[in-house]
């Protein structure tokens, strides 16, 4: 801005500088020139008169320097001249002021030198005897006269730029100070031009929509973040160049990024290549999905893209965490597999002793023991049903209504079940603790004191013993089933209570228990609420405790 | 122009990240094909590692493209510098693993009590490599230190392989060549373990500013 005033100040008073001197120069140069041609006619006469009365004396006693005097026949010759020698001029005739002098008695002309430094005015006049006389008077010209100007001009010049300088300096501060402190924040509240009002109000209409958008983007962005942290699920998407634009809390978690991982490409992330794959697929348009295995967790991928104008903008990534899924998946196809082993192995045994007995292979003594080994296998297959259907039913969730139930009463009852195996086995069973009443359904919590103790003499020593201890407690009733037992190992703790499952599966059938007794407690503690704890130590036996939750 | 150098920038660390990426996806096929004597799966090594080759080239063009456009200073320049020292390394373990993958091709079915020391190496090699490149993606110098630290375990399984390999030759010396594949293999496991170390190092002096516990200028 500054430089702008400034060479509009410095322009200006060079151009009315530069008009006023032509125009001043010329003026006083046509008036000068006019006063010397009067001077000079004047003069003339004046030669002329006193030539007339005194004759050629008078012009050799002329001597004035600043005037120059020649006398012309009428032929063109030049007589006489004050300043050269006449007889070496040559003829004057041609001259303008000499012809004009011929023929109207008296004229005049000017000629410039030849350096055009000077200019001689000449005045002629016709005496009387028809000869000429001529006088002449040079001076400098009007270009001597500017190059005699220029010093002055530039002196000038230097003055008006300092001056503009100064000038421009002081003004555009003055000018532009209330624009520069303008508070565009409060754009109506400024004192300054009127011609800003028009852009001021303008400015302040663009700030109050500009807030308004701004803060209707805010609040998207705080909806949908709100939305996308909150799910289970990891969210990510991505835009064309597999930079990360948004990644929401559980998928940081899944992949323990951090947050500043926004922006930057999605391979920082995770860079196994079936994820990269995946999501270099998308963002070319075309849904893709695989496992992904990060810390021992299972995850199911969907990428999709996401399509703007038929183009793929970016792409959204799901992440579902399926590690409980797939468990379940495996544990119910060991499930169908165990069921069909289980049950068909007594079948088969059914089947070799009826096609015995109905092919008369068997001897007639012997024929009570085969028919008694039908009748174990077949009491063994449908105690086994029986224990799949129980198992459905809780799996099902046959709800009945909760009632009070004696645990110790129910107790006891499971112990006398097993006291006749226990006793064949030399094995003490002993109930102890106070009457505890719980909330419960008595068939359910039977189920679970009868299989806990069945357990305990089935996987126990010869001459060992079982515990069935009750106690009622601050957090609610504890049924624990301790043994001096074989013991479980560590690394099968997790699994004891899934179906069919077995420690020693070698040994399993010799104990002849189906495999579904822990599966039955687990599934009535959990519709009953109850809590399971198992501590078990190799070779010296198990403890397992029930917690009741208070009625 | 600022904001192409970033781009630039932003491109060579994804880059590199694949790199590591395939590295990974090498040395991972390597023991597998060892611990299940699969030569098939061996034999999928050795493209992996030509890409890595690729790679390599790539990323020191890109590099060279940029220290001499750019002109790097300080943080950018020791982040460029790194990314060409940590690509020499990783082409390494990407040969290395092609190696072992060669020689996975001789040794037969054969398992012996070594072997698993072997596996063993593998499987903390991996976690080397693994545990660098995720110090590289997330600039963290305890995940690079902890790199460095750990090359201590597979240099250690290293000696107890040479140990036991030893008396192999020494008791049955018709193994010895069985027992020298199973040395190639160590040593070249060993060695991964380095280039890890390697890679965790410049890391810490992209970083950092401090190569090797140096004092920084």
């Amino acid at each position: 801005m500054t430089k702008k005033i400034f060479n509009s100040i410095f322009c200006a008073t060079l151009a009315v500088l530069l008009i006023s001197t032509v125009f001043i120069g010329s003026v006083l140069y046509s008036y000068f020139g006019n006063m010397q041609r009067d001077a000079l006619a004047e003069q003339t006469g004046i030669v002329a008169a006193e030539y007339e009365k005194n004759g050629e004396a008078y012009l050799t006693a002329f001597s004035s320097q600043s005037y120059r005097i020649t006398l012309i026949s009428s032929d063109g010759t030049v007589l006489f001249d004050s300043v050269k020698d006449a007889t070496a001029l040559e003829n004057h005739l041609g001259r303008e002021e000499v012809t004009q002098a011929l023929a109207e008695d008296s004229g005049s002309s000017e000629r410039f030198s030849d350096t055009l430094l000077e200019k001689t005015y000449y005045n002629a006049k016709k005496l009387s005897n028809g000869n000429i006389i001529r006088v002449s008077h040079t001076k400098s010209s009007v270009y001597s006269l500017l190059i005699g100007l220029l010093q002055p001009i530039a002196a000038v010049l230097l003055v008006a730029f300092i001056l503009s300088f100064v000038l421009s300096h002081r003004l555009s501060n003055h000018i532009v100070k209330p624009l520069e402190n303008l508070d565009l924040e409060h754009p109506l509240e400024n004192d300054t031009y009127d011609e800003l009002s028009a852009v001021l109000s303008k400015i302040e209409r663009q700030r109050k929509t500009l807030l308004k958008r701004e803060d209707e983007l805010k609040q998207k962005n705080d909806e949908f973040s709100a939305v996308t942290e909150n799910m289970n699920e990891g969210l990510i998407l991505i835009g064309t160049d597999s930079e990360i634009i948004s990644i929401n809390s559980a998928a940081r978690k899944i992949f323990l990024a951090e947050r500043d991982c926004i922006g930057r490409n999605i391979i920082t992330v995770n860079r196994s290549p079936e994820f990269t794959d995946v999501a270099g697929k998308c963002i070319k348009g075309k849904s893709s999905d695989c496992l992904l295995t990060i810390y021992g967790h299972e995850y199911q991928v969907n990428a999709n893209p996401v399509m703007i104008d038929e183009k793929a903008a970016g792409a959204c990534i799901l992440i579902f965490d399926i590690t409980e899924k797939s468990r379940n998946e495996r544990i119910r196809r060991e499930f169908t597999a165990n069921v069909s082993h289980e049950l068909k192995t007594p079948l088969h045994s059914i089947m070799g002793a009826a096609e015995l007995l109905k092919n008369g292979i068997v001897k007639p003594e012997d024929e009570k023991q085969f028919a008694g080994r039908i009748y174990d296998e077949a009491s063994r297959l449908v105690t086994l049903v029986e224990d799949i259907i129980r198992l459905s039913q809780l799996d099902e969730g046959v709800i009945t209504e909760k009632e009070s139930v004696n645990l110790t009463e129910v107790a006891k009852e499971a112990a006398d079940s097993v006291k006749e195996e226990a006793a064949s086995r030399n094995i003490t069973v002993a109930v102890s603790g106070a009457d505890v009443q719980i909330s419960g359904i008595k068939r359910l919590v039977y189920e679970i004191a009868y299989n806990l103790c069945d357990n305990a003499v089935r996987y126990n020593n010869e001459n060992g013993s079982v515990k069935i201890e009750i106690e009622s407690t601050q957090s609610g009733a504890v049924l624990s089933v301790s043994d001096s037992g074989i013991g479980i190992p560590e690394d099968s703790l997790e699994r004891i209570f899934e179906r069919f499952y077995r420690v020693d599966k070698s040994h399993s059938r010799e104990t002849g228990g189906t495999g579904l007794g822990l599966s039955i407690v687990k599934h009535a503690a959990e519709y009953l609420g109850a809590e399971i704890t198992v501590s078990s130590t190799l070779g010296k036996g198990t403890r397992i405790s029930v917690l009741f939750p208070k009625i | 122009m600022r904001s192409r150098f970033d781009e630039q920038l932003e491109l060579l660390n994804t880059e590199l990240v694949r790199m590591g990426s395939l590295c990974e996806e090498a040395i991972a096929l390597a023991a597998k094909a060892l611990m299940q004597g699969d030569a098939e799966l061996a034999q999928r090594i050795k493209p992996i590692e030509r890409d890595i080759d690729a790679k390599e080239r790539d990323i020191e063009n890109l590099s060279m493209k940029m220290l001499l456009h750019q002109q790097p200073v300080a943080k950018d320049l020791r982040s460029i510098s790194s990314a060409m020292k940590m690509i020499t390394d990783m082409e390494r373990i990407g040969d290395q693993a092609a190696d072992i993958g060669e020689i996975i091709g001789f040794l037969g079915d054969k398992r012996t009590d070594e072997f698993e020391l072997i596996c063993d190496m593998a499987r903390a090699s991996i976690g080397m490599v693994t545990k660098s490149i995720d110090a590289f993606v997330k600039r963290d110098v305890e995940i690079a230190e902890s790199v460095i630290k750990s090359d201590d375990i597979v240099d250690n399984t290293f000696t107890q392989v040479k140990k036991a390999l030893t008396l192999m030759i020494k008791n049955n010396p018709d193994d010895g060549e069985y027992a020298l594949d199973l040395l190639m293999i160590a040593k070249y496991f060993e060695r991964i373990g380095d280039h890890a170390v390697n890679v965790a190092e410049w890391v810490e002096y992209s970083v950092s500013g401090i190569y090797k516990g140096e004092q920084s200028i």
